[in-house]
């Protein structure tokens, strides 16, 4: 996965500041569009997970890389 | 109380002593040893008293856990790496800096409501100069102090904020917060009897909500 509209840099916090500031991020994009955020919090994984089970928007893909986690969640 | 509490362990105890798994076994111990060590700390508490607790022999104990010291640690562990969520907090919240910390401070102060052998173990570890205590401060107060620096400097670069330092503002509210739940969970101060903790964290949001002079 690698092509995304917007772009969050969340690294060195704790939730839920990520997840505060994704929720802005995809409120500005429109339907359909992804945004990818990279985290550095573990707790972060779970969040995002219950996140987008929550809004309803996708949870495109979830890893980890070298200590970062990186998400892609796509608007719904 | 201890009494109570370790009599009430007993009888649970003493009801499911045989039959329980190797996890099962080792869960029940570090959960009388976590009560135990609340109320006396690791000094206070001997192998005794725990196993007792449980129902066990000390050779049970000592097949899960090589010494006091261990169970501990085990102890710490898992108390400091509990976190909360505050995922519901943030979704049904409208990212208002002041409502959202309302929210996730309701959700922390709760989490300590039913557990305040938490904050007790929290502070133990913080005495003792155990490596927990850090793990305390990553997986719970981080929290705080990540959210209300990050924010404060925003809305300064806004201008919404008359320039203040936000680092020292989260560790003001830490403090605050922590200053009530153990007057509040741990000391049942007679001075603060006529408010109940929510009534005080709100008086005191609002107080620190105040003093940042936002607009």
């Amino acid at each position: 996965m690698s092509s995304f509209d917007s772009e969050l840099d969340a690294k060195g916090l704790n939730c839920p500041l990520p997840i505060l500031r994704a929720k802005k991020a995809i409120a500005a994009l429109a339907s359909g569009q992804t945004l990818k955020i990279e985290a550095t919090d573990p707790g972060s994984v779970k969040d995002f997970e219950a996140f987008c089970k929550q809004t309803g928007n996708e949870l495109v893909s979830s890893a980890e890389e070298g200590g970062n986690f990186i998400f892609f969640i796509k608007k719904s | 109380m201890i009494a109570l509490r370790l009599g009430l362990t007993v009888i649970v105890a003493t009801a499911s002593n045989k039959r329980l798994s190797a996890p099962e076994r080792r869960s029940s111990l570090i959960n009388a040893a976590k009560a135990l060590f609340a109320d006396k700390g690791f000094h206070g508490v001997s192998i005794d008293e725990i196993v007792t607790a449980v129902g066990v022999s000390p050779a049970i104990l000592y097949r899960h856990f090589k010494s006091k010291d261990e169970l501990y640690a085990a102890v710490l562990q898992d108390f400091s790496c509990q976190r909360e969520s505050y995922v519901d907090t943030i979704i049904n919240s409208d990212a208002d800096f002041e409502a959202v910390l309302r929210g996730i401070t309701r959700v922390f102060i709760d989490s300590i409501v039913c557990q305040p052998d938490l904050l007790k173990i929290e502070l133990y570890s913080i005495l003792e100069g155990h490596e927990a205590h850090r793990e305390f401060f990553l997986n719970r107060w981080k929290t705080f102090t990540d959210y209300i620096e990050y924010s404060l400097n925003e809305l300064q670069s806004k201008g919404r904020l008359p320039k203040i330092d936000s680092k020292a503002s989260a560790l003001m509210y830490q403090g605050m917060l922590r200053e009530v739940l153990l007057l509040k969970c741990l000391q049942q101060s007679e001075h603060l009897k006529d408010y109940s903790l929510q009534e005080l964290l709100d008086k005191m949001i609002s107080q620190f909500i105040k003093s940042l002079e936002l607009n």
